[in-house]
């Protein structure tokens, strides 16, 4: 990684570390209380012989993955636009794919940070609870953090305020965690939420990491694998052509 | 060599009407390396505009732009690294202090970790920001603003300096700062391109300039070319007792009064002749920029 994009990438690490409260602790305090709750009321009940607390931390843990990875680039692109700090960007010798995938990786970094400190402070919590496949938990949780950086760096440019990023996250991001199988698996949901849930692209994200820290898995973990994959390839075809065209008007 | 060659640059924006707003129409300029060249005119004469499309942020709709004979568009990283930026507004980073945007904002440009501490010192030293260092960027006056963002364009010493009304709403002592700074880094080799509304700052720094209004350049030239060409057409003078029988042609302006010149030594001779001891000043010297802008950008 030459010099520049690096500089780009180490700045972006910079700007949540300055707002960790926000950035990481936030998302680890939500991953805490959903587990205590979850632990109390599903006490004893287990899913396909997993333990149901052991399904929803992997769950927890994958949405706070996808939460993070995705609000990182997508928070500070708005903010740039915003204050007028994009110009920054705009005018650094550096190539808008370039400035996307230092953006992403910036939010891989976010996104691991916080979900190893979650998964550190919650595992307690968790009895029994091992690394089933950790390379394919390892390649989950990279992929993931990659693809949905992307994902926030192709919003983070084509949104233009607050307002937008809030109707995002409710309207569309909440939908989908709630049917990608974080909190149970998918074959309990009605019919068709369960076919309409293995084309919502979180649920492979979800149901990967899963597959790697427990060893449960809705989906075929291999089709998860080639989903995620592809995915991640034609977000950052989208993110380069995107990023062209708001960089430079 | 060239710094710069701009060639037939068109812009076009979209009204809100749905009317096309013409910000560029067809400009050109040619900026030899080494010096220091003024892009004057008016509010919403289009000189941002341009200064974008130079700096890559914004395309043309037809034209070419080349930095140091790299094409703007098709070879926008290599052109960016000759360059460095100054953007008329002033945007500062929230979370950040002094010392870590300039240690970021020079690593984007390219420096190493090793050789940031030492171009960081230089410029904070060259911009009398050293004791700012740690002070957060949104909590500096306009003026320290103002010297930080000159501080992040010229922190790599770029080849080519652009500088987008770098001393607007700075005070005294800072535009004189910036002044020194520009005619320093000139010296060093720099070349700058610089938008301003005080003409006496073209006057003072620029060889070259050219005169922009309604996205047309108007008159593009040397300085002193400009102002002789002003000048020769005029004979100005002043006179103790201004009730005086005026000869035909004389204009009053002010205190002073001008005659349009056909031949300069014929109406020079008649003037003296006409006025004698009247005369408290004559002259045909230099046209002041000034004046000259103010002529051609009338409407």
């Amino acid at each position: 990684m030459s010099a520049y994009i690096w500089a780009l990438y180490a700045r972006e690490v910079k700007r949540f570390q300055k707002i960790w409260f926000d950035t990481v602790a936030s998302p680890v305090v939500s991953t805490l209380l959903y587990l205590l709750i979850f632990g109390v009321v599903t006490a004893g009940r287990s899913i396909e012989g997993v333990d149901y607390k052991a399904f929803v931390y992997a769950g927890l843990l994958g949405m706070v993955m996808v939460n993070s990875s995705f609000s990182n680039p997508m928070f500070a692109l708005i903010l740039s636009k915003n204050v007028g700090t994009i110009v920054d960007i705009q005018l650094a010798p550096i190539s808008p794919a370039r400035v996307g995938m230092a953006y992403a990786m910036a939010a891989f970094t976010r996104g691991i940070i916080t979900v190893f400190i979650a998964g550190l402070i919650t595992v307690w919590f968790i009895p029994g609870v091992g690394l089933d496949h950790p390379l394919i938990l390892m390649a989950a949780l990279v992929i993931t953090g990659i693809e949905f950086g992307l994902f926030g760096v192709i919003f983070g440019l084509l949104l233009k305020n607050f307002e937008s990023l809030t109707f995002l996250m409710t309207f569309v991001m909440q939908p989908m965690i709630f049917l990608a199988g974080v909190f149970y698996p998918i074959s309990l949901l009605p019919k068709p939420w369960d076919f309409v849930s293995i084309f919502n692209p979180l649920h492979h994200n979800i149901n990967l990491i899963r597959y790697g820290l427990v060893g449960y898995s809705d989906t075929a973990p291999l089709l998860s694998f080639a989903v995620i994959v592809v995915l991640s390839l034609v977000l950052f075809g989208a993110m380069n052509a995107v990023a062209s065209r708001a960089l430079r008007k | 060599m060239l710094a710069l060659e701009v060639k037939n640059i068109t812009k076009v924006f979209n009204g809100k009407n749905g009317k096309d707003i013409l910000a560029n129409n067809d400009i050109s300029l040619n900026i030899e390396e080494g010096k220091i060249y003024g892009l004057l005119g008016p509010n919403g004469a289009g000189k941002s505009t341009l200064i974008n499309i130079i700096s890559g942020i914004m395309l043309p709709a037809k034209g070419e732009v080349k930095v140091f004979g790299h094409d703007i568009v098709k070879e926008t990283v290599k052109a960016k690294k000759t360059m460095g930026v100054v953007p008329q507004e002033i945007v500062t980073e929230l979370a950040f202090t002094v010392e870590e945007i300039l240690y970021y904002t020079s690593g984007m440009y390219g420096a190493g970790i090793g050789e940031r501490k030492k171009l960081i010192d230089k410029v904070l030293d060259d911009l009398d920001l050293g004791d700012k260092r740690q002070e957060r960027a949104r909590n500096l006056s306009g003026g320290m603003k103002r010297r930080l963002m000159i501080a992040k364009a010229i922190i790599r010493r770029p080849k080519f300096l652009i500088l987008d009304e770098p001393t607007s709403g700075v005070d005294v002592a800072l535009r004189q700062k910036t002044w020194e700074l520009v005619r320093r880094m000139n010296k060093e080799g720099t070349t700058i391109l610089f938008t301003t509304h005080y003409i006496e700052e073209a006057e003072q720094l620029c060889e070259e300039i050219s005169l922009v209004n309604h996205g047309e350049v108007v008159k593009q030239g040397r300085v002193s070319d400009i102002q002789r060409e002003f000048t020769e057409n005029e004979i100005v003078f002043e006179l103790y007792d201004i009730s005086a029988e005026q000869l035909p042609g004389v204009n009053k302006n002010g205190n002073e009064f001008q005659l349009p010149v056909h031949d300069l030594q014929v109406d020079m001779s008649k003037v003296i002749k006409h006025y004698g001891t009247n005369l408290k000043s004559v002259k045909s010297g230099a046209a002041s920029l000034e004046n000259i802008f103010l002529k051609l950008t009338a409407e």
